[in-house]
């Protein structure tokens, strides 16, 4: 189903070692619009990086740091990135060897567009 | 609290931002059932005062009022890392944990709570309830669903509250943090200082926790020669265990490293032995920069434990 994110996802799942990008409800956790290869969990993914992503956000706002942007969950076998607005937030599932750099541009630009 | 008491906190909160009017607006508008608003205000006297125990009080109760559970046990998590004794804090962690069915933790925050106030007799009486649903419970745990103890907590939290905006405030001005090593305090102290080297400027801070947030070594000097290093390792130390929780779900193996940024830093964090070991530095300091200093700040983390072993 096409949906007026598809766009997001599909700029981002474009790179390589990305393996999903959804749109994902912050307060929720539940995908809103998701572009995943077939074998990544896509609602786990959602909702345990939305958390994370509200965990980090308070955190920061508790310690006095302000919003927060962009972050980056990296572990022994991928990485989770994700970028977000109030509302919703942009996850994107990857392997390791991902160019973390050129994905960070291209998802701050993408989250700007989220509300 | 009537109407017009709120409206002259308000104003007087209005001319003087930085003023701990907040904390009893906060609980007034919060008794009312303004929770929106209340929250709001908790927020910002939190973000202007993160040091202070009894904004992350308030803001916890709000929380607690508006069914966030998770900040509610986060910000009275932060209150007893910042005041290890607040009474208050206990009963709301008592009360939150015997909503989640974990009445193990509520026994245990209601008992410190009781030993430091001993005189309080509803209290003891929570408590009573708690032990009674425990010895109910036997062998299988299961989920708590009497809300009669919570409304029995939350009088207490409000009296609690009460007495704590009676007490005379000392008003402490604590502005967002802003990184820099000018003044240093502790600087004769080897484990204060352990990274200071690695930092290679006067805009970043690295601190190496334990498990429980507090710091084993490093620190956090602000512009104006505080050291932050135990604040900000408490708040951001809950980080790193959302982390380890997602990634038994995730199937990615363990974690190695999170990084974030913020309107006012770039912050890194990676696992050191059974802490962790947290990077910061003043935007727009670069994001690499910082993962840098993270993985030299580990080595230096690693060969200082294994000395201290």
């Amino acid at each position: 189903m096409s949906t007026a994110f598809a766009p997001l996802t599909e700029s981002l799942i474009r790179h390589r070692g990305v393996l999903g990008a959804m749109v994902v409800g912050l307060d929720d956790g539940l995908i809103v619009h998701s572009t995943l290869q077939i074998g990544v969990n896509g609602n786990a993914f959602a909702a345990l990086t939305a958390s994370l992503y509200r965990k980090a956000r308070r955190s920061s706002n508790a310690a006095g740091f302000g919003a927060t942007g962009f972050l980056e969950l990296a572990a022994e076998q991928g990485r989770v990135c994700t970028a977000g607005g109030k509302e919703l937030v942009l996850v994107v599932v990857c392997e390791s060897r991902v160019n973390v750099g050129l994905l960070r541009v291209e998802l701050l630009r993408a989250a700007e567009q989220l509300p | 609290m009537a109407s017009d008491d709120i409206r002259a906190l308000s104003e007087e909160l209005a001319a003087d931002p930085a003023s701990l009017a907040f904390v009893p607006l906060g609980e007034a508008l919060r008794r009312r059932g303004d929770l929106e608003v209340a929250l709001r205000v908790a927020l910002r006297g939190v973000e202007r005062h993160p040091t202070r125990a009894d904004a992350h009080d308030l803001l916890a109760r709000v929380a607690a009022d508006l069914g966030d559970v998770e900040r509610s046990i986060t910000e009275w998590e932060t209150v007893l890392r910042l005041a290890p004794g607040h009474v208050g804090a206990r009963k709301g962690l008592g009360f939150v944990c015997f909503q989640l069915g974990r009445l193990e933790d509520a026994a245990a925050h209601l008992s410190a709570a009781l030993a430091a106030d001993p005189e309080d007799g509803s209290l003891s009486a929570a408590l009573q309830t708690v032990q009674a649903e425990l010895a109910q419970r036997g062998p299988s745990p299961v989920r708590a669903t009497t809300q009669v103890s919570r409304h029995a907590l939350a009088e207490e939290l409000e009296a609690a509250a009460a007495a704590r905006a009676a007490l005379t405030e000392q008003h402490v001005r604590a502005a967002r943090p802003t990184l820099g090593l000018a003044a240093a305090p502790g600087a004769d102290d080897d484990a204060s200082t352990l990274f200071d080297d690695l930092l290679e400027g006067q805009r970043s801070a690295a601190m190496l926790l334990d498990s429980d947030g507090l710091v084993l070594a490093g620190r956090y000097v602000t512009a104006d020669g505080r050291d932050l290093a135990a604040l900000i390792g408490a708040q951001l130390s809950g980080v790193s265990d959302e982390a380890g929780r997602a990634m038994r779900h995730l199937g990615l193996g363990a974690w190695t490293q999170i990084v974030f940024e913020t309107e006012a830093a770039s912050v890194a964090m990676a696992p050191s032995r059974e802490g962790v070991m947290l990077v910061a530095a003043a935007r727009p300091i670069p994001l690499g920069f910082v993962r840098r200093v993270l993985e030299r700040a580990l080595q230096r983390a690693s060969q200082w434990l294994g000395e201290g072993a």
